[in-house]
């Protein structure tokens, strides 16, 4: 690894060589003969570092290596992404929580970009402290703030690509704001978004966006950026004269390349934990367009958030596109406002006192809204109640997520599921309402005595069984208010209810064969007789039974009207909707 | 720049750079490689394995008269979920000791799909023209092994079938998954 390039005597083209070589070095040499390749190797491993290797020329190695782990982990995530709404958010919650090391190489390229924005803020409050900018390195300037505003593109697109609720409504309010701009906004949006609303085409443009054109752009800045470095040179501290920085020039490798991988190495070890400290990027639940998630911006842009709530109106506008273009302008004349040779910060004061200004005006205003909602109870619980609604989301993800898209998700809750099946299956004859199914009896305060009790004295009601329209059905039960009392507490001994008033049951049992019940009903579980026997009535493996087949003799026999669901539900399904209908019919309405 | 290469500190800056290059492009790889090699080591969630329900009752598989169903249920692929999409499809054969018999639509040489040859009565593959008995066994061409049965639970009213994927080009049955 140390020797990887070849010795000095290779690079002649007709090397003799006296003394034995390895294999590796005759066939570098034999290569380098055929390629020049060495010559590269050497303009990189021997540029001259005036004045010798330094700890603070290392933030552009630490920003090329984000940016190479940025493509490196970008092309493994690209691998499983799925930029459609349908898939989206599903693939996203796929890959943070099913896939081998998914979280960790997601969280790197997200906590990385947030790495390459403060390492890049660092690089240019350096170069402004040193005056690198000044001539001759005027383009190195522009182009790292041009790749500067690229990071932020790379960002804004990246933000929405997960499609949770937290990306959705950043990308929708920034498509707003887009729109709103003069002339050319509602253009733009309509480009961003890939038509009037959200959709399809908006992911599958910022997922072009984010994964092919910028990239082209950066590799392209990234070329000249560092070209323009080499050629120009590191810039060494001021007011040391070029004789002594001559003196103690030292080559890159292996003086300033040590610093420069050993930086790397920290970096990464410390995005590495903040990754593992965090079990990687943050995954809210899937976009909803009807949600009130509240939306905020990247931390880089709120500044401009904040500041575009000292202004209303039009002027609103006005601050979101012109403070970033004065800033940028600013920046970008930097080399021009500050035009003398000297370098030195002591006499280049109200240059490093507007930018601190500037900075110390960035940092405020990106730390009023964190303070602001910190302290805002209303804005704290709806981010809790997000919270839960994505670890919910992202359980129930493991299921697989239907084709429908991100809230889909949802249905696989097997509350969810089993009023889906209510709702297909039952909703059409029965309610629960307490004003009675079309077809069938309403289970409002189904089992309990007051609904027996009015079953009792009017079975054909509308509660009960008046849709199913029995010819010959159940006779209403004349009595005294005792009497069915007394009836009442038999049929509810059979739910297994912990109240039950066993001697009063018993009285029941005693009227009926004189109410004349027992002609039709039995209670043994096991005898079909014509009406339903009641053994276990009001109880979960009761509605099972009547669910799964209503007709068989035991329950309603040839009487019967319901269908059978045993061929068409599982059994867990049946079993799903007996424990659902007796929940619901202990609701209060 | 003269050579230094008798000087130790340089000796072990070289070996700094190197040594941590390595070990960081190292330390990178790991997740990343791991990551991009999931479909290696994951089980496929497939489809419960289960004999599903055919759209043909026995009745309607008359000998020497195949019948082809889809075998339909639900599909788990990657982060999704489909409900009721085809998993497969199936020939259907009346035995000649009456039995209903069911072979995987899938040729085991390179799995194209198996039509039925009406005309002169055989399973034919429409890509390399191996021809199958209504027994499944192959009587010619390239296949390795006969037509792969599935297990079929018929009773009066319906058939279910268990569907299985197999090894293709093999010589023996083997089953994916």
């Amino acid at each position: 690894m140390t020797e990887h390039h070849p010795p000095s005597r290779s690079h002649s083209r007709h090397g003799s060589a006296p003394a034995p070589q390895s294999a590796l070095t005759r066939f570098g040499a034999w290569l380098d003969s055929r390629t020049g390749y060495s010559t590269v190797v050497k303009l990189i491993t021997d540029e001259p570092i005036p004045g010798g290797a330094r700890w603070w020329y290392v933030f552009g190695s630490i920003l090329s290596f984000l940016l190479v782990l940025e493509f490196a982990t970008g092309v493994v995530l690209a691998a499983y992404y799925d930029p459609s709404t349908s898939g989206a958010w599903a693939s996203t919650a796929f890959i943070q929580d099913s896939l081998s090391f998914g979280w960790f190489v997601r969280g790197l390229h997200s906590f990385g970009s947030s790495a390459l924005i403060v390492l890049a803020a660092v690089h240019a409050i350096q170069v402004v402290i040193f005056g690198a900018y000044k001539a001759p390195r005027e383009m190195g300037w522009l182009s790292g703030l041009a790749f500067m505003g690229l990071l932020l593109l790379f960002a804004l697109s990246g933000y929405g690509m997960p499609w949770d609720e937290k990306g959705y409504t950043a990308k929708q309010v920034d498509f707003m704001i887009t729109g709103t701009a003069p002339i050319a906004g509602p253009f733009l949006q309509r480009l961003m978004q890939g038509g009037e609303t959200m959709g399809n085409y908006t992911l599958t443009h910022i997922n072009a966006a984010h994964t092919y054109i910028l990239p082209a752009f950066a590799v392209l800045l990234l070329v000249v950026h560092i070209a323009l470095a080499k050629r120009n040179g590191v810039t060494p501290k001021w007011g040391v004269d070029e004789a002594k920085l001559a003196r103690h020039t030292q080559p890159y490798w292996p003086y300033q390349a040590s610093r420069d991988a050993v930086a790397c190495g920290v970096t990464f070890v410390l995005l590495a934990l903040i990754v593992i400290a965090t079990h990687g990027a943050e995954l809210a639940g899937p976009a909803d367009p009807t949600g009130t998630y509240q939306a905020r911006p990247e931390w880089y842009m709120l500044p401009v958030y904040q500041l575009r709530k000292y202004f209303e109106g039009p002027l609103e506008m006005l601050v979101v596109v012109v403070s970033p273009a004065v800033v940028s302008l600013l920046l970008g004349s930097l080399p021009w406002l500050d035009r003398s040779a000297d370098r030195d910060p002591r006499r280049r004061r109200p240059i490093l006192f507007g930018a601190l200004f500037g900075g110390i005006m960035l940092c405020v205003l990106g730390y009023l809204p964190i303070r602001h909602d910190a302290h805002d109870a209303s804005f704290q619980q709806s981010r809790a109640e997000a919270e839960e609604r994505g670890q919910l989301a992202r359980t129930l993800a493991k299921k697989g997520v239907l084709p429908e898209g991100g809230l889909a998700v949802y249905r696989n809750d097997p509350a969810f599921h089993v009023r889906e099946l209510w709702n297909e299956h039952c909703a059409t004859c029965h309610a629960f309402t307490g004003r009675g199914g079309k077809d069938g009896p309403d289970f409002l305060g189904y089992g309990t005595r007051p609904w027996i009790n009015a079953f009792l004295r009017q079975p054909d009601g509308p509660r009960f069984m008046a849709g199913a329209k029995y010819e010959k059905g159940m006779k209403a039960v004349a009595g005294t208010d005792d009497e069915l009392g007394a009836l009442t507490e038999l049929v509810y001994a059979q739910t297994g209810a912990s109240d039950v008033d066993h001697g009063l049951a018993e009285k029941g049992k005693g009227l009926m064969s004189e109410k004349d019940c027992d002609s039709c009903h039995d209670f043994d579980g096991t005898s079909g007789n014509t009406g339903p026997n009641l053994k276990g009535y009001g109880t979960l493996a009761y509605l099972i039974d009547v669910i799964g087949d209503a007709g068989d003799e035991r329950l309603y026999g040839a009487k019967n009207k319901m269908p059978r669901f045993a061929s068409k539900l599982t059994p867990e399904e049946i079993a799903d909707l007996g424990k659902f209908i007796l929940a619901e019919s202990r609701k209060q309405k | 720049m003269a050579d230094h290469d008798a000087d130790p500190r340089r000796r072990f800056l070289k070996l700094l750079a190197g040594g941590t290059t390595a070990v960081l492009g190292a330390l990178a790889a790991i997740p990343g490689l791991g990551m991009l090699l999931h479909p290696l080591r994951a089980k496929s969630a497939g489809p419960a394995n289960e004999p599903i329900r055919v759209a043909a009752v026995p009745a309607d598989v008359k000998p020497g008269k195949p019948v082809r169903v889809d075998v339909i249920s639900n599909v788990n692929d990657g982060w999704s979920r489909y409900d009721k999409v085809k998993l497969g499809a199936a020939w259907l054969v009346r035995s000649p000791e009456g039995r209903v018999r069911a072979f995987s639509t899938v040729c085991p040489h390179l799995g194209c799909g198996i039509d039925w040859d009406d005309k002169n009565g055989k399973f034919l593959c429409p890509c390399h023209q191996s021809g199958f008995g209504t027994d499944g066994q192959c009587q010619y061409g390239p296949s390795p092994r006969s037509l792969d049965e599935l297990e079929v639970v018929a009773t009066d009213t319906e058939i279910r079938v268990r569907y299985q994927r197999f090894k293709v080009a093999t010589k023996t049955k083997e089953p994916i998954g």
